[in-house]
């Protein structure tokens, strides 16, 4: 680990089941952690009772491996990065496919470098698939691919070798379509290819795996070819005459197909293998195994069917030796990534001294450090932060400055000065004590998880920006509210919600105004994860859960009928505002990050005008972003040559602040909503316009602005991705359009009588929707439901309460404790 | 002086203040009393217990006496300060004593209007303007103690209408046994006796009635029991049948107390629908919660009379400042938002005031929270120990004085850090404490302890100096580099309100505000007759 050069972090992502954890295991096996017979069911990465138990990933979990390239010679494969010597440190995290948890695939790639794409060769790219795969690109990370469960292929569909080998690229071709699509100028082209050996098909189950070149440094001996030229033959439209011996890219010769190189030269021999080995013929088994030069034990011989398939593949074509391979050759060191990921991945100047620092991963320069999540000990209630050394080298009792994700350098908010008790080296579900950890590792630490909610960035360097948080693909937008049976329990209650809320990456824990404690997840599997975590673990205590809700956020549908008029208490000060609808886009884009109060006014004026059709002055005098001052409401001055407008800006802040956090109708935090300020009239003492009139006024005339302005709400709702075979597909729109699901897009999968709906689902009405769709069809459709966008409630009038939307509204009230009545304009509009 | 005043200072109540924020019994009390509007001396001389009223003050041998009415029956003052002396000069001087020194001298009644903080209270500064000896309190009361002044209560009866009182009774308990609490409004509370007889000629065996004592603190407040035994009795198997409206504090207090709260409403229903007490409850956890991680905390003083208020608002100081946490101590009579609003470094307020008074309803006005002693306390306990059971308490009278049993904990804290040396490649400066998570956003608030960083900044200054007394004696004169981002201190006391001033607002006075806008090169405008310009160089016709 002291080379950086020889070092790769990688994590394994994939959708559900495709065999990220299965796949993992084989590399443990090579690696001596656990037993080879035990790979492939033992799923050592799922360390948790609940994981084994499902047969799901839910964390994520990282262990370093020790790698060696077999022969100096294959070093030379290593192209565009130095490495020194064949000894490889590799860091490997397995990471959950289910889409509920994609948060802990985005905390896994944050501190890896390269990833191993896991695609099943039946199931093809699913959602979750495409998903992390883009996560992976947006965060610059290199992948590879392996086509799992070949084995599956050969002995449930008994496909022949063409057809597999149309299925293989046809598979390979959609992984670079969606690559291609998030094309990354700093990262260059990433596309898999076969034949350049970025492509391995196996089978995790049987431990068996093979990239072309492995086959073509056998064959290449054979022809007296040179390997490279080799392994371009082995893949596409090449064919091998061998009536002539010569190769050729003509499929056919004197009127008869000829057989695929890759048909003819790989699938052969293990189709040979499966033909023999699946139909008991002894004596052409021992043949085969002569000819592959592989040798078994007496013991191992006289298995028969499956135990011999397998101990014969992986004697053949051991799953370990060719990832490793693969990630070695092709996976980028932490010094070449970290050239390109820098930008990408510090939130300050590219030319100061941590970003060079981070650029060269040099581990002399000073400490940067993501912090990506936590990872609870055995000592109930502490933490490891678990997180990547991305510039100088951390060391025990080294005191570092902990930067939450709200520090600004300068300031002293969200700043921490602390000393790391121990540095660690994660193995799994155990931990290894280690001095130090030079820059290019991922580390565990010990002693600062207080400090630290989730995220967060560690250096010694005072001028130090912070690295860039992480933005995760999925929102905590379903609730439920917990409350203990015995109020004296609620100390441990409080407790758990805070051990919770750091366990995930994702989850939220907070208390309404109404006083109840609320825990917010991806979806409902999420959801009844983290609270079973918190019944039985971090609280300890019986807990009474609500049924899930939904958070709503309270928009306008058009602009303010009339321009709002307030006036302060004392009748002295007059706010005019009006409110408007803001583009969905621009919100996403806040949400996203992307335009923040942070930015260079100039500049974000530019993108204003120039991608949202924004006034360019209207751009620059945005005053604020809110609810907590970078939420997707903005305040745009639009007064013209008001005395003591700068005077009041904080207090018409506050009360926007306060105003978009609770909005009029339900207390609900408001979305998507534009305010104008029109015009001001102020007193001329300093005195009749302070905060003490201005704040509470600011608030009651953007309450009226966005009454006027047809309220509305929002409501969250899913993507959802359904695989279902098509005699079922009935099944699956009836319970889709009982609740209001809305059906975009439907395809059948190439290949497959497999049909993939894509439709949209109202959160509110997803509970329960698996189970209905397992009813629906017989348990034959697969649903991936992941948030993906806000969208007006339908259904009437937010002011009128016998709508539904308005029934909704009282509902809300009622539940919070809130006045029933939905407040009317002249509650909050004055008269001139 | 005060008719050079013509408008009204910034920071007193508004005029329309006193009709907009009328709480809801006094309203209801307007209301009972607009439909009897004119009433004959009689009914006034009963509702206003003039002949027990002169009799006391006789008693007393009281020369200056206050009377204080709310607001809804100021129109009635002056028909009572007449009808009352008239009673008075009628009366003969009661006690000996003081009839010979004192009988020369009529008696004075002076009128108490707009009270300073609320009218359940009596208000006692305003009765010492007037150099009172007693005042007499009108309408309903909150029957605190008060700390100098002699009080007679004056709680003018209401009417109530029997025959739908016991209908609504039998409606609601139709088991003859059920275990029922008789309790009244203070100015429904005659009933009380007359309806309990009435019920249990009904049936009813199990009833208990309640008079009124003045103890805000027993286990109903302000009501004792009427039973040979009233410690014996378990409230929790008690319903109660309250009749009229009580105020919210109280109706907050009930609620976890009794197995269940029945109120008689004694005028027709309004509009709005007050949630139910366990819904509001549940709201006053949400604003405890928010005051756990607040660095800055104001404490409003709501009362100048109610007894021991200045120990109280000490032991509250006290408390804050154990929590590390800063207090800033603000009197501005009655409340409003914008008065609270002026203190926008504030986090929270607490308020110290009588027990009905102190519980802010419809707290949404208000731009920070504003809380109660008890739920002070509550919030102030540590997240490993505080206990929300639904067990609510209003008033100062709760407020214990202060106990440091910090000490052992912060002690325990700091030996915690200890141990670790400096290793090359350390960033100076002490180790942080560790944030707060915040159980109302969940997220990690790093300001919720700002005082607690003072002995840390003290130890900070005594280490360079231990080490300069090696090196060469420190010399005061020498330029230090003082940190940039250090909190803002007025005369060496670290002040959380002077950095809010310094770090969280962006106006800081005339300049600050100007725009640097790019210099562009001059050019040359236009310039000639109208006949033909010149622009620029060229010229134009």
């Amino acid at each position: 680990m002291d080379k950086p050069t020889n070092v790769r972090n990688m994590s394994v992502i994939a959708h559900v089941d495709h065999g990220k954890s299965t796949l993992t295991d084989s590399l443990l096996a090579k690696a001596g952690i656990i037993s080879s017979g035990k790979a492939g069911d033992a799923r050592s990465m799922d360390t948790r009772a609940d994981e084994q138990e499902r047969g799901i990933t839910i964390k994520s979990t990282a262990i370093s491996l020790y790698g060696t390239l077999p022969n100096e010679e294959d070093l030379k494969d290593i192209v565009g990065q130095a490495s020194n010597g064949v000894d490889f440190l590799i860091n490997l995290i397995d990471s959950p496919g289910h889409v509920d948890f994609s948060s802990e695939v985005t905390a896994a790639l944050r501190v890896t470098d390269g990833a191993l794409v896991v695609v099943d060769t039946v199931e093809g790219v699913c959602v979750q698939t495409e998903t992390v795969l883009r996560q992976a690109l947006g965060e610059r990370i290199k992948p590879v691919v392996i086509i799992n469960k070949v084995d599956r292929a050969l002995l449930e569909l008994q496909v022949s070798k063409e057809d597999l080998y149309q299925s293989f690229s046809r598979t390979i071709e959609s992984v670079n379509v969606v690559i291609s699509t998030y094309f990354d100028k700093a990262l260059g082209d990433v596309q898999v290819y076969p034949d350049k050996g970025t492509v391995a098909f196996g089978s995790g189950l049987h431990g068996w795996a093979f990239t072309i070149r492995q086959f073509a440094m056998r064959y290449a001996k054979k022809f007296g070819v040179d390997r490279n030229k080799m392994m371009e033959r082995l893949w596409g439209d090449n064919y091998f005459n061998p009536k002539t011996k010569k190769w050729t890219k003509n499929g056919s010769y004197e009127g008869k197909q000829l057989e695929r190189a890759f048909n003819s030269f790989i699938l052969d021999p293990i189709f040979k293998i499966f033909a023999a080995v699946m139909n008991f013929k002894k004596d052409e088994v021992a043949t085969l195994l002569e000819k592959l030069e592989l040798k078994l034990s007496a013991e191992d011989r006289d298995k028969e069917g499956k135990a011999l398939l397998k101990i014969v593949m992986k004697t053949f074509l051991p799953a370990a030796d060719c990832l490793l391979e693969m990630m070695i050759l092709h996976l980028p060191s932490p010094v070449t990534a970290q050239k390109y990921r820098v930008e990408s991945l510090y939130e300050g100047p590219l030319d100061d001294e941590a970003a060079i620092s981070i650029r060269d991963c040099n581990p002399n320069g000073p400490l940067m450090l993501y912090v990506s999540k936590m990872v609870p000990t055995s000592d109930k209630g502490r933490f490891y932060a678990f997180g990547r050394v991305f510039s100088g080298t951390v060391r025990s009792g080294l005191k570092v400055r902990i930067q939450g994700p709200n520090y600004t350098p300068g300031k002293k908010e969200d700043l921490f000065i602390k000393a790391i008790q121990r540095t660690v080296l994660m193995m799994g579900g155990k931990v290894d004590p280690i001095d130090d950890m030079p820059a290019g590792n991922i580390v565990g630490l010990v002693g600062i998880d207080q400090f630290l909610l989730k995220s967060g960035t560690l250096t010694t360097s005072e001028t130090a920006h912070n690295l860039k948080v992480m933005k995760f693909s999925v929102s905590p937008v379903v609730q439920r509210s917990v409350q203990c049976k015995n109020p004296q329990d609620l100390p441990k209650l409080v407790e758990g919600l805070k051990r919770l809320s750091k366990s995930d990456p994702c989850v939220l824990t907070m208390s309404n105004e109404s006083g109840e404690h609320v825990v917010c997840g991806a979806g409902e599997l999420h959801l009844e994860i983290c609270l079973n975590d918190l019944e039985n673990d971090h609280a300890g205590v019986p807990l009474i859960i609500s049924d899930p809700v939904v958070g709503f956020r309270e928009t306008v549908s058009a602009t303010s009928s009339i321009t709002a008029l307030s006036k302060s208490p004392n009748k002295h000060n007059r706010l005019y505002m009006i409110a408007e609808p803001m583009d969905e886009e621009l919100a996403k884009t806040i949400e996203a990050g992307k335009i923040s109060p942070r930015d260079d006014i100039k500049a974000r004026a530019r993108i204003l005008a120039d991608d949202f059709g924004w006034d360019v002055t209207d751009a620059r005098k945005i005053w604020a972003f809110g609810p907590d001052t970078n939420g997707a409401n903005l305040l745009v001055d639009q007064t013209k040559a008001v005395q003591y407008l700068s005077e009041i800006k904080d207090s018409v802040v506050s009360g926007f602040q306060w105003a978009t956090r609770e909005g009029p109708l339900g207390e609900e935090p408001m979305r998507a909503v534009r305010f104008n300020i029109m015009d001001v009239t102020l007193h001329a003492d300093a005195i009749h316009r302070g905060g003490g009139q201005l704040i509470p006024t600011a608030r009651r005339v953007l309450y009226a602005a966005t009454l006027l302005a047809e309220p509305a709400l929002l409501e969250p709702v899913f993507l959802v991705e359904i695989q279902v075979p098509e005699q079922a597909m009935g099944g699956v729109y009836g319970v889709l359009t009982r609740r209001r699901g809305h059906v975009f897009a439907e395809e059948q999968r190439p290949g497959t009588p497999l049909f993939t709906i894509k439709a949209y689902l109202p959160v509110m009405e997803s509970f329960g929707f698996n189970a209905d769709l397992r009813q629906g069809t017989s348990g034959q459709a697969f649903p991936t439901l992941v948030f993906d966008h806000w969208q007006i409630l339908p259904g009437g009038s937010a002011l009128d309460a016998t709508s539904k939307v308005g029934a909704i509204v009282l509902q809300t009230r009622k539940r919070k404790g809130l006045k029933v009545e939905i407040p009317t304009v002249d509650q909050y509009y004055d008269k001139l | 002086m005060a008719s050079e005043l013509s408008a009204a200072p910034a920071l007193s109540t508004p005029a329309e203040h006193l009709f907009e924020h009328v709480d809801p019994v006094a309203l209801a009390a307007k209301r009972s009393e607009a439909h009897s509007k004119r009433r004959s001396d009689d009914e006034l001389r009963a509702i206003y217990e003039i002949a027990r009223t002169a009799r006391e003050i006789k008693n007393g041998g009281w020369k200056r006496i206050a009377l204080q009415f709310p607001d809804s029956m100021l129109g009635d003052a002056p028909w009572a300060v007449q009808a009352l002396s008239a009673e008075l000069a009628s009366l003969p001087a009661a006690s000996t004593e003081a009839a010979s020194t004192t009988a020369a001298k009529p008696e004075r009644i002076y009128i108490l209007a707009d009270t300073s903080y609320s009218s359940c209270c009596v208000d006692e500064i305003a009765a010492e303007h007037a150099d009172a000896d007693v005042v007499v309190h009108y309408g309903r009361s909150c029957l605190s103690p008060t700390s100098r002044l002699a009080v007679i209560y004056v709680f003018t009866q209401h009417t109530l209408d029997h025959a739908a009182a016991l209908d609504t009774f039998t409606d609601e308990f139709p088991a003859r046994d059920s275990s029922v609490v008789l309790m009244a409004d203070v100015t429904y509370q005659d009933h009380v006796a007359t309806l309990l007889a009435e019920l249990q000629t009904r049936g009813y065996t199990n009833l208990l009635a309640t008079s009124i004592i003045h103890d805000p603190t027993g286990r109903i407040p302000n009501r004792a029991i009427a039973t040979d035994d009233p410690s014996a009795v378990n409230l929790q198997d008690y319903s109660v049948f309250h009749i009229s409206t009580p105020p919210t504090a109280l109706l907050l207090a009930l609620s976890s107390r009794v197995k269940s709260l029945f109120i008689l409403p004694t005028v027709p229903a309004t509009s709005s629908s007050t949630p139910a007490a366990h819904r509001m409850l549940g709201r006053r956890y949400a604003r405890v919660l928010s005051l756990a991680t607040a660095g800055i905390i104001g404490i409003l003083v709501n009362t100048l009379s109610v007894a021991n208020y200045l120990a109280s608002i000490d032991s509250i100081r006290q408390q804050i400042a154990a929590a590390g946490k800063k207090s800033y101590t603000v009197v501005v009579g009655k409340l409003n938002p914008a008065k609270l609003a002026n203190f926008a470094e504030i986090d929270g307020w607490v308020i110290v005031g009588c027990w009905e008074s102190s519980l802010v309803e419809d707290d949404s006005m208000f731009y920070k929270p504003v809380i109660t002693p008890f739920e002070l306390d509550v919030a102030l306990h540590s997240d490993e120990t505080r206990v929300w059971t639904g067990e609510w308490w209003g008033g100062i009278e709760g407020v214990k004085p202060f106990v440091e049993k910090e000490k052992a904990e912060g002690e325990e804290k700091n030996g915690e850090g200890e141990g670790e040396n400096g290793i090359e490649g350390d960033i100076s400066g002490e180790e942080s404490e560790p944030p707060q998570f915040d159980l109302r956003t969940g997220k990690l608030v790093s300001h919720s302890r700002p005082m607690r960083r003072i002995p840390k900044t003290a130890a900070e200054g005594d280490a360079p100096a231990a080490v300069g007394e090696v090196a060469a004696a420190p010399n005061s004169s020498t330029l230090a580099l003082r940190p940039k981002a250090e909190l803002a201190t007025v005369n060496g006391v670290v002040s959380p309100g002077a950095e809010y001033l310094r770090s969280q607002r962006t106006w800081q006075g005339l300049g600050s505000d100007f725009v640097e806008e790019d210099a562009t090169a001059i050019e040359e405008g236009r310039s000639g007759v109208a006949r033909g310009y010149t622009v620029g160089a060229s010229e134009r016709t």
